[in-house]
């Protein structure tokens, strides 16, 4: 699991983290929600080692996260999407999946193979240029390479993020079996929180930089002021 | 066919062809170290001198040229490692005109050390092979064994870089690491080390054009490199920074045009033999060569 | 009382501002030595290359390593001219080499301005590395390896009574070069202060920063870069012509490569896209052959070992290597007291490409 303590970020005057804590249990997804600004790539981007903090700690397990290397953490296992998906355009399908199994110790054709069952679009497109995908495609292409990793645990930061509504269903639908059938802990962040509740265990809300809610998913769907003031679901 | 082959239209293409393998060669490694670090080395040229100035003196001590070459391309790669640590690593994130301007800065300061050190003469290093034409039924041709030893040497280089980058692991996180370091860091890939590793291999590629430089007839003098690097560079941008055989091919293709001009047009006016090549690809490509000189991406 | 004149935004302060300055710097050509004067001429005239490169670096963001060249086309054009007519007057001669600065700056301009970063240092680099080789093999036009003389400064009658007793030729020629060198380069730098805060120099800060902005508003970026490569060229033709006339010659070997890396050393650091910064470089530079024979003398390296003749080379790339790590805005972004008084208004805060 991965277990977040007290964790603040300043970027020069700005404070993009006030002293942020929970936990993200084995085996289970947590939603990150908030609106923009609140500091939830932020708070990805530190547990991956690309933002060093002012003070707290990260933990994955017993180790401690903070102050290692981007790439070792990505070594020990800890996935991570970044928002925009980061796909390669001046390679190939092929060559962005084969770049995420580098650097674990997994057999890479078994790994294509799995990744292309599982998206067998990207099996058609595997010789192509990732410039020529559409946004559901590099939606696919992100996590299969996050995927083929075989890692622990997975961030992924919005990706919903400009995606049509029924690809989006899909994606999460995806997303909620991979978590079962895997066993991964699944950091969710998002701004469509209405999806990501579906089907998230528990959630943390952020706002300005402060976690000002967090529990079950379920209590946390049905809480109307943090509905109407951070989550901007109207009150029905 | 003999009569053909020492015409004078074939003589000029092998003195081009011979001049330009090591164009070719400097543009190879600049093609090598853009596509793994996306920074343009503006003192490869110098560095390889450099390197190669440090075998010449190896080869006074009486060791052979092999080893002139090896020692040359292992201090080029020593120096080329050194310089991205110790240069250009404080310059990430920065302006792209930094690196530029600390490139040619160590541009100066390797050329005046190195006529400090070793006089500002040129120096030779013994052929490993004849340099005498051949002669066929009694017809000089302008082919040496010598010639086509760089030809070989140029082509197979070429080769194992461009399958480097395009067949292995290592090619795959080179380009990664250029292309989008963030990202690649992010798949558990040791950037900083691939960077590294790009501008040992480009500084190795480089020292070669010298060491061929400095074995041919005209030797090499402190600043000799200045031009070479220039037509390099020029025939990289204009065969395309992203490809190792347009590099190459640039390269012969300046060699040819200078020694074309210098033949049938001026010798006066060999040496902007590069420059029109350069305008003259702008001219059919007027959006400019690649103007995409895309950042460094995340 | 000289920052407040600088401080303001009207071309009367500027003038006012540039007049203090220049006749402050007579004043002092007068107290120094001859030998000294002549130094300082030439940095006046380096100073003029230097302030048209920082226009070109920092204001419309555009490297150039090709300055030494233009500096080459305006003394070459002076000094052909001189050579078939040697009684032009001398400001006939100074704008002869602004106006061939400018043109080859046009033509350069032409395929540059769709370069960008490395792509336009390389095409500038071809330019100024091909400059030695062309002076050299045109032997008809340009004198070859002898080079042409030039012998335009003949110091004035009226301005040699000043001087009397033993030296006074030597005195004289020496203050009227020196004096000569000063007056130029405050002319030129009023003007470019002048562009500075001009809607041109404006509209240079703007298509530097933010292309398609410019584009939108109106502004022909590929024309506004040539503008700022022919100013640039226009600035390092005059000084060029100026510094040749000051060695009484102009040769291939005047204007190698390593002068334009030199340029671009001086203009680090004093500070790009600043006039203050400009006038730095131009001092270091009448001071480098002192500082040279200073740092030989600490060292302890005999000047006429191979040590010794390079050790500029040496010094210049090394100073740049460090400046660019260390001090990316030159000297004159360093806060302290003495630095405030003389930083000038016109100093680009976000200083092109350079942070």
């Amino acid at each position: 699991m991965i277990i977040v303590e007290d964790l603040s970020v300043n970027y020069g005057a700005v404070r993009a983290l006030r002293d942020v804590s929970f936990e993200a249990p084995t085996g289970q997804i947590t939603a990150v929600l908030g609106a923009n600004g609140a500091g939830k790539t932020t708070l990805l981007r530190t547990i991956s080692g690309l933002v060093t903090p002012k003070s707290g700690t990260v933990h994955f397990g017993e180790q401690l996260l903070i102050g290692l290397a981007t790439e070792n953490i990505a070594r020990l296992g800890v996935g991570h999407v970044p928002e925009g998906r980061g796909v390669i355009e001046e390679l190939t399908v092929e060559e962005n999946l084969r770049l995420g199994a580098l650097s674990r110790k997994v057999d890479i054709a078994s790994g294509l193979a799995d990744q292309y069952a599982r998206f067998p679009v990207l099996g058609e497109r595997r010789k192509k240029l990732c410039s020529t995908l559409s946004g559901g495609e590099r939606q696919m292409l992100a996590m299969a390479r996050a995927l083929i990793a075989k890692p622990r645990v997975l961030l992924l930061d919005e990706p919903s993020l400009g995606l049509a509504p029924q690809i989006t269903a899909q994606l999460m639908k995806t997303i909620h079996e991979l978590c079962e059938s895997e066993h991964l802990t699944v950091i969710l962040v998002e701004q469509n929180a209405k999806s990501a509740l579906r089907i998230a265990h528990s959630a943390v809300v952020l706002h300005l930089g402060s976690a000002v809610a967090s529990g079950d998913a379920a209590s946390v769907a049905a809480n109307d002021d943090l509905r109407r003031y951070y989550l901007g679901v109207a009150v029905e | 066919m003999s009569a053909f082959l020492s015409s004078s239209i074939m003589h000029n293409i092998f003195g081009g062809v011979a001049q330009g393998v090591v164009y070719s060669l400097v543009a190879l490694s600049l093609v090598i170290i853009w596509q793994s670090t996306h920074v343009l080395n503006f003192a490869q040229g110098a560095m390889a001198m450099f390197a190669t100035y440090v075998g010449m003196t190896e080869i006074d001590r009486g060791i052979g040229y092999w080893w002139c070459v090896i020692i040359s391309v292992a201090v080029g790669m020593l120096l080329g490692g050194l310089t991205e640590r110790v240069l250009i690593r404080p310059l990430y994130g920065k302006p792209e005109i930094n690196p530029i301007v600390v490139m040619v800065g160590f541009l100066g300061v390797l050329e005046a050390l190195a006529a400090a050190i070793w006089t500002s003469t040129t120096r030779n290093i013994t052929e490993p092979f004849s340099q005498i034409f051949f002669h066929d039924h009694g017809n000089l041709v302008y082919l040496s064994p010598f010639i086509i030893y760089q030809v070989i040497l140029a082509l197979g280089i070429m080769l194992i870089i461009a399958g480097l980058f395009r067949y292995t692991k290592l090619g795959l996180q080179l380009r990664a690491s250029a292309l989008a370091p963030e990202v690649s860091r992010l798949l558990g890939i040791r950037v900083s080390r691939m960077l590294t590793i790009g501008w040992i291999l480009s500084a190795g590629v480089g020292a070669i054009a010298a060491v061929i430089q400095a074995s041919g007839s005209f030797g090499l003098f402190p600043t000799d490199m200045d031009g070479i690097f220039v037509a390099g560079f020029i025939a990289a941008a204009v065969g395309g920074l992203e490809s190792p055989i347009g590099a190459v091919a640039g390269g012969l293709l300046i060699g040819l045009a200078e020694q074309f001009i210098l033949a049938y047009w001026s010798p006066n006016v060999a040496p902007l033999g590069g420059i029109i090549i350069l305008v003259v690809a702008l001219m059919i490509r007027p959006q400019g060569l690649f103007t995409k000189v895309a950042g460094r991406r995340v | 009382m000289i920052r407040t004149f600088l401080r303001q935004e009207t071309t009367l302060s500027r003038f006012l501002g540039v007049v203090v300055l220049t006749a402050v710097t007579l004043a002092i050509t007068i107290v120094l030595p001859p030998v000294a004067d002549s130094e300082l001429a030439g940095g006046a005239a380096i100073a003029i290359v230097i302030l048209g490169l920082s226009w070109l670096i920092g204001w419309s963001g555009q490297i150039s390593l090709g300055n030494s060249g233009f500096m080459a086309v305006g003394a070459y054009a002076a000094g052909i001219w001189a050579h078939h007519h040697a009684t032009t007057p001398l400001i006939f001669t100074l704008f002869l080499a602004t106006v061939a600065g400018a043109i080859s700056g046009l033509i350069i301009a032409i395929p540059s301005t769709r370069l960008r970063g490395p792509y336009l240092a390389g095409m500038t680099l071809a330019f100024s590395a091909a400059v030695t080789p062309i002076a050299q093999n045109f032997t008809s036009v340009t004198g070859g390896e002898g080079g042409l003389f030039m012998n335009s400064l003949a110091t004035p009658g009226w301005f040699g009574h000043f001087f009397s007793g033993p030296n006074a030729t030597i005195n004289a020629n020496a203050q009227w070069t020196a004096d000569l060198a000063v007056f130029v380069a405050g002319i030129t730098f009023f003007f470019m202060a002048n562009l500075f805060h001009s809607r041109t120099g404006r509209a240079m800060r703007l298509v530097r920063d933010n292309d398609v902005a410019a584009e939108l508003m109106g502004v022909n970026l590929s024309r506004t870069r040539s503008l700022a490569f022919m100013i640039a060229a226009a600035y390092a033709g005059l000084g060029g012509a100026l510094y040749s006339l000051l060695q009484a010659s102009v040769r291939p070997e005047t204007f190698p490569l390593t002068l334009s890396i030199t340029l671009l050393t001086l203009m680090v650091l004093g500070g790009i896209g600043t006039l203050s910064g400009a006038v730095i470089g131009g001092i270091i530079f009448s001071f480098s052959a002192n500082l040279v024979a200073h740092v030989n003398s600490l060292t302890g390296v005999n000047p006429t070992s191979n040590l010794g003749a390079n050790m500029q080379g040496i010094i210049f790339g090394a100073l740049l290597i460090l400046t660019m790590l260390f001090v990316p805005r030159g000297l004159v972004s360093i806060k302290t007291p003495v630095r405030r008084l003389f930083r000038s208004r016109h100093q680009v805060v976000e200083a092109g490409e350079v942070h």
